[in-house]
């Protein structure tokens, strides 16, 4: 029985794949409206499934915490600031000053924090690159960033200063050139892997909704 | 340019010879084995996660932070393929697979993935429904909540497969700095020359979509990946005779 019912799922995800591809490709307008239909309940899913996440994550936490396992407290603060926030969204809506207050205030800053931490740990890893990985590539790497930043850095190109020509001609140089050719060779790479990952989900040779 | 009636028949031809191609790869290989070139990453995350199995750690992989509806799904599938073979390997050890995303259709995918892994090695008890989680709904929320999920749960290999933007950089930071084995790939080329600096083992390209050949999933796998050679062949000898025709017309 649970056999018969891993085809049936597999055989409902190879149709849906297929009504969508073909109304992609097709351009007819019957196939191509079932398969907008067909998305628009991918998205109303989606949106349901979300629910189901934040319940997981707050079942996940809850677990940690009434078992005291290592950074419950953590786990707490988390729980805490989901029901407040989740409550206070659901009983005055987005738009409420305190909810505005809590995004503008805490979620932006937290993840611009984030961002601006990204730029410190590449600096920090392009250092560690050279001490994991001695080798040309690595070395290449390295100091063809460092030519385009300093390319692109305002101080170096700013003005009519003759000490920006040759850093301004090796950037451009090098983004037009090597890694615009580079990158369009790897972006085929992605998209022919792309193309057969979804390939094999079509025919049912993986499938990510289970057996 | 190309008008849209013949991109669209040039996309069925292309799709109809992939799959040609990979039929045709899949019953050859039966008699001539594909032959892998080495990926240091894959080859490398056997061993790491024997080691966590033997020492009673973790195996976490992160599906990114992209979504199932989005375009950005397909090395997010790739990933879950990587999880079906991680999870049934680590069925020994007393502490399960845990994977993590940014969406809940994708944790969705994750648990049943997980559930079908166990269920095929004949470990169901082993399963739990929180052993795939959505961390947050937004790429920097997700990745806030990795280091104390990586220290906290015993976590000691790190795999990112999925889709990433810059977050990602930092998602495979933050397992470096924790001495974990990091794999990490993705399908932004941005985020890969990210990768690239950050990540002990970085898969570049589309190798993030052949974990499931290297991993030996299933014999479509490397039939596909024969199926591309051959399409990428067929691709840069039409660019170049585009580019030899273009010039010699330019000359004359």
């Amino acid at each position: 029985m649970r056999l018969r019912l891993s085809f049936l799922w597999a055989a409902v995800a190879s149709v849906v794949g297929l009504v969508i591809l073909l109304g992609f490709l097709l351009r007819i307008p019957q196939i191509d409206s079932l398969g907008q239909m067909l998305i628009s309940l991918a998205v109303l899913l989606a949106a349901a499934a979300l629910l189901l996440g934040l319940l997981n994550l707050l079942s996940a936490h809850w677990n940690k915490v009434s078992l005291q396992e290592r950074g419950w407290p953590y786990s707490a603060i988390l729980i805490l600031a989901l029901l407040v926030t989740f409550g206070l969204g659901v009983l005055f809506g987005p738009d409420y000053e305190v909810m505005l207050l809590l995004f503008n205030h805490v979620q932006l800053p937290v993840e611009a924090s984030l961002m601006a931490l990204l730029a410190v740990s590449l600096t920090v890893a392009g250092f560690r690159l050279l001490a994991r990985k001695r080798d040309a590539l690595s070395l290449i790497f390295l100091v063809v960033a460092v030519v385009v930043l300093l390319g692109a850095t305002p101080w170096v190109i700013a003005g009519d200063s003759p000490r920006s020509v040759p850093f301004d001609y090796a950037r451009n140089w090098l983004t037009q050139v090597w890694a615009a050719g580079g990158s369009r060779g790897i972006l085929l790479g992605v998209a022919l892997g792309a193309i057969a990952t979804g390939l094999r989900v079509l025919v049912g040779s993986d499938r990510p909704f289970g057996d | 340019m190309i008008s849209g009636g013949l991109a669209s028949l040039v996309g069925v031809v292309v799709l109809v010879l992939f799959v040609g191609l990979v039929i045709l790869y899949a019953v050859l290989g039966r008699r001539w084995p594909t032959v892998f070139r080495p990926i240091a990453g894959y080859e490398a995350l056997g061993r790491a996660i024997e080691r966590a199995v033997e020492s009673g750690e973790r195996v976490h992989l992160s599906l990114g932070t992209g979504t199932v509806t989005g375009a950005e799904s397909a090395p997010a599938l790739a990933g879950l393929t990587v999880l079906g073979r991680v999870a049934a390997a680590t069925t020994m050890s007393d502490r399960p697979a845990v994977v993590t995303t940014a969406d809940g259709a994708m944790m969705i995918l994750a648990q049943d993935t997980l559930r079908s892994a166990y269920h095929r090695v004949g470990a169901s008890d082993q399963y739990q429904a929180t052993s795939a989680r959505m961390l947050g709904p937004t790429p920097y929320s997700y990745v806030a909540g990795l280091p104390t999920l990586l220290s906290t749960e015993g976590v000691s290999v790190h795999m990112l497969i999925g889709s990433f933007g810059a977050e990602g950089a930092l998602a495979a930071d933050f397992g470096e700095r924790q001495q974990k084995f990091v794999l990490a790939g993705t399908d932004d080329i941005q985020t890969q020359a990210l990768l690239y600096v950050t990540a002990e083992n970085a898969l570049i390209g589309e190798e993030v979509f052949a974990g499931g050949a290297y991993l030996n999933v299933g014999s479509l796998h490397p039939a596909s990946l024969r199926a591309q050679d051959a399409v990428r062949l067929l691709i840069i000898v039409v660019i170049l005779i585009g580019t030899l025709v273009r010039t010699i017309m330019g000359l004359l």
